[in-house]
């Protein structure tokens, strides 16, 4: 297409092309890109919270200690751990969900849907209070169920016990992901080709193999969309850390995010902190060329 | 054939079971916390949980309210009567998440149909540049973000968390997906007519992504209302606070009190809530609309 | 229908705009300040504290914008406003935070020349000395002291017969009658008795004060110049402590949490306790020195080898951020006159439900404000324990941080003397800023 144009239409496509973009560009510039700029540079500085210090450029320093932070590696750990068990938890699960619900009949699919959809509305907040109300240690929910039922005989310190506080933040996680790819599964296996299906069965086709041969290549491109905004959704899980655990017990549910904000305001090193968020963008950047590589490949 | 439909009988039976069961998981904190609120500080602290509060109390909503206590609203020097906090919260969380959504919605159609359309020197390198920041957590960037939006004299203010959630590229990635899809011929069409840019934008390309401006409207509505840590970061004063910020602070108290955590809990999910299902419908269709496309 | 809201959706966008230009425009000079508080008794209590600072301004013209802070997120939202350079003209807290954090830090206004001659007469010396920076820069303008302590729920020691470890009357008791109590009451009620609670830093001095008291060891060296409590008899307490029965190293709650739970019946005992709690337990007002349910609250000192702790002092006043606009910062200093130093500082203590730090301001004697308040007179039996002020030791704010990491890990870890040797070594090298 480009070749075809005229150089004075291809000069109007510029000017109109950036016009359009204009309003969006000022907002993503100054406040992603320029802040992001910003990171970069204090990250090669010693800047802190002390006002009567001049900054430093301290070059890679801050980088070499952090390969040498037990706390930052051990956040780095669990970033990975939470999203790497959560996505895949969120796909399977949802596609499940899907699966049994898609072929209801209007009324309970909507209302399967609606509920699953829930705990998204009611606000991360407001999920993460009750939550930590249902973990209490004393006289949380959780204790008493499991208590009178004779599965425990002592109450376990959810959130207090570094055995279990990472997998108790990831479970609320996933109560609050799976809501969109339930609505995207049903939608989409809904628009599967029927007469594909029908056709499969009478050649003797076992459902599985249905699925896997005639369903699966039709919903790839849902169950891409959907490992894109669960990746997104599972960096996001910053309130839950900061209000349930702070990153404890001994560090057991620090995330890079969490730990970012420690740095900046409990240890007061802006630099460090900066050179943290630094290597969680490259880090998520590769993540997300590796998707839309996928995404391209289909 | 015939065991294949018994066993797939038994399986579908259980998978309902199971679902049911698994409906009920999924709306006990949502009723934990609506009972919660209800509850005496007594039922509430119990070794053994009310599955029902036995005594209602309003009690914990009379604290919420008149714990902090905010004016209306502030426009320059003009103050509104003072109202519970609480409530100004709301106000405040509406007020941040509706503009967010208009604010997004305006910029990132117009953005995704140029990336889409338009073939301006610099579009790849662009492109790149949103997919690479559309997953950023904003923690990255916490420190340069708060210095610059009190050099902009917004710090502690909606604005500040309002921009940058505009500026946050998920929006016109979507809206990028969605003008893909319009035929080439009829903008050829539109521009032999002699319309002008804006005109076949408004005319052609709006009708085509309005599904899509629909979902991504749903989209930052959420996002932005749950967007807890930007929030945190910037708003500071107990009159700017949102919803969120209020449940929260409520929590930090030297004192936890889970029956009036709960009452702001409830307050801050109703509400959006009652929207969700009264648009149930579109939410779904924009949902499904943004996948489809994307 | 459509057009009425795009409409009121339009002009909503405008005014919002305008809001922000006109903000932005809005004199401001010193007619007006902001003040934060920490919930310092009822200085967190907004319909107290807006009686206070309304009759402030009755009198002088200056109005005062007051925010709440919490003890668990509050550090980080003042630290996000200094990092913005909004922080507040005034803020009321203790001498740990204004002198050896933000003051050393540089953020705060020297307000030596609010103290002067008679003024340092007046004022206890402990609590003077502490609000001084080692170079002679004043960051605090002090208000009101308190010794911190622990607290039993009585009712449940007479059940469990525990109460012959207590001697009531001089609310004391050594190390040997606190584990016996302990043990007392696991044996009557089981586990939970009391908690170790290390999720942050809200109420850590309880835990400080326990630790240190329990075998005697020490947190500081005497010159506050380098954290010594790697020592041994630190790390026997804490051993002590992870193998008694009913008290368990808490990592999913804080000092708060531990004062509802006490409150609400669940503890038999409380490590996070003052005066300000005693006369309003968790801030419920159902009663002074009752439990939810009724029964009794005794304040403890905490337990020694000798029956005579070695108490942590409170001490909060106000110190003010340097904004650099002189206006504000003479108008914060007349607050702060006005509320420390004149005849309305009895006002202004008795908010605080702690006690003056000075017997006369201006001429006139305070001394008498709580002398019909038995629970007060009663307290003042603990104040002679008052130990040594060592908050303003350097890096402060990494040490206390340290002090919770580090109990989170005694906590996990296996309970051994090696490994709690090693949490405590890391860690309070960590406080030393190695």
């Amino acid at each position: 297409m480009d070749k075809t144009l005229s150089p004075k239409l291809r000069r109007q496509e510029n000017i109109s092309g950036y016009l359009f973009l204009l309003p969006s560009l000022v907002f993503f510039l100054a406040f992603v890109v320029y802040p992001m700029v910003m990171c970069i540079w204090t990250s090669f500085t010693d800047a802190n919270m002390n006002s009567n210090t001049a900054d430093h450029f301290i070059f890679l320093d801050n980088y070499i200690e952090l390969w040498k932070d037990p706390v930052f590696l051990k956040a780095l750990v669990n970033t990975l751990i939470i999203v790497f068990v959560s996505v895949p938890i969120v796909c399977i699960f949802s596609l499940w969900v899907a699966s049994v619900i898609h072929k209801m009949k209007e009324g309970p699919l909507s209302f399967f849907r609606i509920v699953f959809y829930l705990p998204v509305v009611t606000g991360s907040v407001a999920v993460t209070v009750v939550w930590k109300w249902m973990y209490n240690n004393y006289y949380g929910i959780f204790n008493y169920v499991l208590k009178s039922t004779g599965v425990i005989d002592k109450n376990i310190n959810w959130l207090g016990d570094s055995k279990f506080a990472l997998w108790c933040i990831i479970i609320i996680l996933l109560t609050t992901s799976v809501g969109q790819p339930i609505v995207l599964y049903v939608s989409a296996l809904s628009n599967v080709d029927h007469s594909l299906v029908e056709a499969s069965q009478v050649d003797g086709a076992t459902n599985t193999q249905v699925f896997w041969r005639i369903c699966w290549p039709q919903i790839m491109p849902t169950t891409l969309y959907i490992l894109v905004i669960t990746t997104i959704n599972s960096f996001q899980c910053f309130a839950l850390i900061q209000l349930l655990t702070s990153g404890g017990p001994n560090y057991a549910t620090e995330t890079v995010m969490y730990y970012i904000y420690y740095t900046a305001f409990k240890l007061y090193r802006f630099g460090y902190g900066n050179a943290m968020g630094v290597i969680l963008a490259i880090f998520i950047a590769i993540l997300s060329a590796v998707q839309f590589r996928l995404a391209k490949e289909k | 054939m015939k065991t294949n439909n018994g066993s797939s009988r038994a399986y579908s039976i259980t998978s309902i079971l199971i679902l049911i069961i698994l409906a009920i998981l999924f709306l006990f904190p949502l009723y934990w916390i609506l009972t919660g609120a209800l509850k005496t500080p007594a039922a509430i602290n119990s070794a053994v949980p009310q599955w029902w509060p036995q005594e209602f109390t309003l009690r914990n909503f009379e604290v919420l309210f008149s714990k902090r206590s905010a004016p209306l609203f502030e426009i320059g020097s003009l103050t509104g009567p003072i109202i519970p906090g609480a409530i100004r919260w709301l106000i405040n969380t509406v007020f941040m998440a509706v503009l967010a959504m208009l604010l997004t919605c305006i910029t990132a159609s117009l953005a995704g149909y140029a990336l889409a359309k338009k073939r301006f020197a610099g579009r790849v390198i662009l492109f790149s540049l949103i997919v690479a920041a559309m997953a950023l957590p904003k923690q990255v960037i916490l420190i340069p973000l708060i210095k610059e939006m009190s050099a902009l004299g917004l710090y502690d203010n909606l604005w500040a968390v309002i921009l940058p959630t505009v500026g946050w590229p998920f929006g016109v990635f979507l809206m990028k997906q969605f003008a893909e899809s319009i035929p080439g011929e009829m903008l050829e069409a539109a521009r032999i007519d002699g319309a002008g840019e804006l005109r076949t934008f408004i005319t052609v390309v709006y009708p085509m992504i309005k599904p899509g401006v629909g979902a991504l409207a749903i989209f930052t509505f959420i996002s932005s209302w749950n967007d807890y840590f930007l929030q945190l970061i910037m708003l500071t004063s107990s009159s700017n606070l949102t919803i969120s910020l209020g449940i929260a602070t409520m929590q930090a108290e030297n004192s936890t009190d889970y029956g009036l955590i709960m009452a702001g809990a409830a307050l801050a999910a109703v509400p959006i809530i009652i929207v969700f299902l009264i648009f149930q419908k579109y939410f779904t269709k924009g949902i499904t609309m943004g996948a489809v496309k994307g | 229908m459509k057009k009425i809201i795009s409409l009121l959706l339009a002009l909503c966008l405008v005014v919002s705009m305008a809001s922000v230009v006109m903000a932005a425009d809005a004199p401001e000079g010193a007619s007006e300040i902001t003040l934060w508080t920490y919930p310092i008794g009822n200085w967190g209590n907004e319909a107290t504290v807006k009686e206070l600072t309304d009759a402030f301004t009755a009198e002088t013209g200056i109005a005062v914008k007051v925010e709440y802070l919490t003890y668990a997120d509050g550090d980080d939202k003042v630290n996000t406003a200094i990092t913005a350079k909004q922080a507040p003209d005034l803020i009321m807290e203790g001498p740990e935070r204004l002198v050896s954090n933000w003051g050393a830090n540089g953020y705060m206004v020297d307000i030596a020349d609010l103290f002067e001659e008679e003024d340092k007469a007046e004022i206890n010396p402990a609590a003077l000395a502490a609000c001084f920076a080692p170079d002679g820069a004043a960051y605090e303008y002090p208000l009101v002291m308190t010794a911190h302590c622990m607290a039993i729920n009585y009712n449940a020691f007479v059940e469990a017969g525990a109460d012959q470890y207590i001697d009531k009357e001089t609310h004391t008791w050594t190390s040997e009658q606190f584990l016996a109590a302990v043990n007392a009451l696991y044996e009557t009620f089981g586990d939970p008795i009391g908690a170790i609670y290390c999720n942050g830093q809200g109420g850590d001095q309880g835990t400080r004060a326990l630790v240190n008291n329990l075998c005697g060891g020490s947190f500081t060296n005497p010159e506050h110049t380098a954290y010594t409590w790697d020592d041994e008899k630190n790390i026997q307490a804490l051993k002590i402590l992870y193998d008694l029965n009913g008290i368990d190293y808490d990592a999913s709650i804080v000092g708060g949490d531990e004062i509802a739970n006490f409150y609400n019946g669940i503890f038999k005992m409380a490590f996070c306790w003052n005066i300000a709690q005693q006369l309003n337990p968790n801030s419920a007002d159902t009663g002074a020195g009752l439990t939810l349910n009724g029964d009794e609250i005794v304040f403890m000192a905490f337990p020694s080898e000798d029956g005579v702790a070695k108490l942590q002092g409170g001490i909060w006043g106000f110190g003010i951020f340097d904004n650099g606009d002189a206006g504000k910062i003479e108008a914060a200093k007349t607050f702060i006159k006005y509320m420390c130093d004149s005849e309305h500082t009895a006002d202004a203590v008795r908010a605080s439900n702690f006690f003056a730090v000075r017997g006369t301001t201006e001429g006139i004697d305070i001394s008498g404000i709580w002398s019909d308040n038995e629970i007060m007179n009663e307290y003042t039996k603990l104040m002679p324990m008052l130990g040594d002020y060592y908050q303003v030791t350097t890096n402060w704010a990494a040490a206390r941080t340290a002090w919770w990491n580090m109990l989170q890990q005694v906590g996990a870890g296996d309970g051994s003397e090696e490994a709690i040797a090693a949490a405590v070594a890391d860690f309070c090298a960590q406080a030393n800023g190695q």
